[in-house]
């Protein structure tokens, strides 16, 4: 009764670089998904193209390992075909923010009865450390030699704004609120979308001064902001610090949302 | 109930040594078969889980577990009547 019963024990180790913080956010999505008492038969895992797509083919249930930036698009197909499927999606931020924005906006709109599970490591990891919509400006990449100039997406406030039901930030640090926040997400009706934040030592960590794993995870814990303290700030008329990440759970609603299985559908 | 890292699937981020309240795990400092320095457990037998798993039925704090991202760490039944070295902290 743990993540473990969930992972192809015959596949691991898994290919993910000494320190990826992929590994965690897999475990922590597993066990909240353990927790719900789902049938491994009734669950459905799919995914894009990327390290963190990668994911799925290390779950036991039966998954779709699709095309870069197409897994909402597929999970959709799935969820419309058999809204009897608990459906859970691993992506990335080029998979879902690059690629794949559109699908992620309008699945939002449509608010599709979908877990999405964003690990968001900041950088194309696969292709060797491109820029993505989220590396933060002034951030070394391959594409970016002199420092990241554009402003990054902020996918929470995209979801929030794109009509998600349920939408949550945390971090590969903070471990327990992620699992409670993807737990939440998956008992959710409509769209839930958890962004995690995590380090790719590989590509991001190695060219922005990490030395070693463990200085990216101090810096991710210091750079956190929890959202009851960031609202506390605002009240209090306080500039909120912009390389800060607001974490906790960000929005939580009830529009309507489709691909819910009939019995359970509102008359 | 027994700590133990999986020696096969460690890949020496040190995550562990971050992560655990009682500071049970340590950086390694040597180099096992496959060139990984795994990390020492510095007297496992404080971890909140090993004590008090079976006494509540269910699993407690597993931190390190969740963090681990390549799934090394895990508990292993002991032996009946295992000796057990006994940690006292004041
Ligand atoms: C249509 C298409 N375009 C480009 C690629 C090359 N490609 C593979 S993975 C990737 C980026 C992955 O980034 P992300 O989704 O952030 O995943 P990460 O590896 O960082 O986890 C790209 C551009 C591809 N496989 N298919
Ligand atoms: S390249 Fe980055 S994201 Fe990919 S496995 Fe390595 S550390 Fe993880
Ligand atoms: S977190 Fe896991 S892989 Fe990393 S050093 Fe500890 S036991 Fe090894
Ligand atoms: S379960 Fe908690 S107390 Fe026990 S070793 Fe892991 S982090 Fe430490
Ligand atoms: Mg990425």
């Amino acid at each position: 009764m743990s993540f473990n019963e969930w992972l192809r024990q015959d596949r691991l180790p898994h290919i993910y670089c000494a320190g990826c913080g992929n590994g965690t956010i897999i475990n922590c999505t597993l066990a909240a998904v353990d927790s719900m008492g789902w049938k491994k038969e009734d669950t459905v895992f799919v995914s894009g193209i990327g390290c963190s797509s990668r994911a799925p083919g290390y779950i036991v249930t039966d998954s779709l390992h699709t095309t870069h930036g197409r897994a909402l698009a597929f999970a959709t197909g799935v969820k419309m075909a058999r809204p009897d499927l608990h459906v859970v999606v691993f992506t990335g931020d080029g998979d879902l923010a690059a690629i794949g924005g559109n699908h992620f906006i309008h699945a939002c709109r449509r608010n599709i009865d979908l877990t999405v599970v964003c690990m968001n490591n900041q950088i194309y990891g696969m292709t060797g450390g491109q820029g993505s919509p989220t590396t933060p400006r002034g951030c070394l990449s391959t594409t970016t030699p002199y420092g990241c100039t554009e402003p990054a997406f902020d996918l929470s406030e995209l979801a929030i704004a794109a009509g998600a039901n349920f939408v949550a930030r945390w971090t590969s640090y903070h471990v327990k609120e992620l699992e409670r926040a993807v737990k939440t997400g998956l008992e959710t009706p409509g769209l839930s979308f958890i962004e995690a934040l995590v380090q790719c030592p590989t590509n991001f960590g190695r060219r922005n001064k990490f030395k070693k794993v463990a200085d990216q995870i101090e810096y991710i814990k210091a750079h956190s902001l929890l959202k009851a303290k960031r609202d506390r700030m605002l009240e209090q008329g306080e500039p909120i610090p912009e390389d800060m990440y607001v974490v906790g759970e960000l929005m939580k609603r009830s529009r309507p949302a489709m691909g819910i299985p009939k019995k359970e559908a509102a008359p | 109930m027994k700590l133990a890292i999986d020696e096969t699937r460690c890949k020496g981020c040190n995550l562990c040594t971050q992560v655990c309240p009682y500071r049970i795990f340590k950086e390694g400092k040597h180099p096992n078969r496959r060139g990984i320095v795994v990390p020492e457990l510095d007297r496992p037998e404080r971890c909140t889980n090993c004590r008090l798993r079976h006494l509540y039925g269910r699993q407690l704090c597993g931190v390190c577990q969740l963090t681990c991202p390549d799934q090394a760490i895990h508990w292993v039944e002991e032996e009946p009547y295992e000796p057990h070295k006994v940690a006292i902290e004041y």
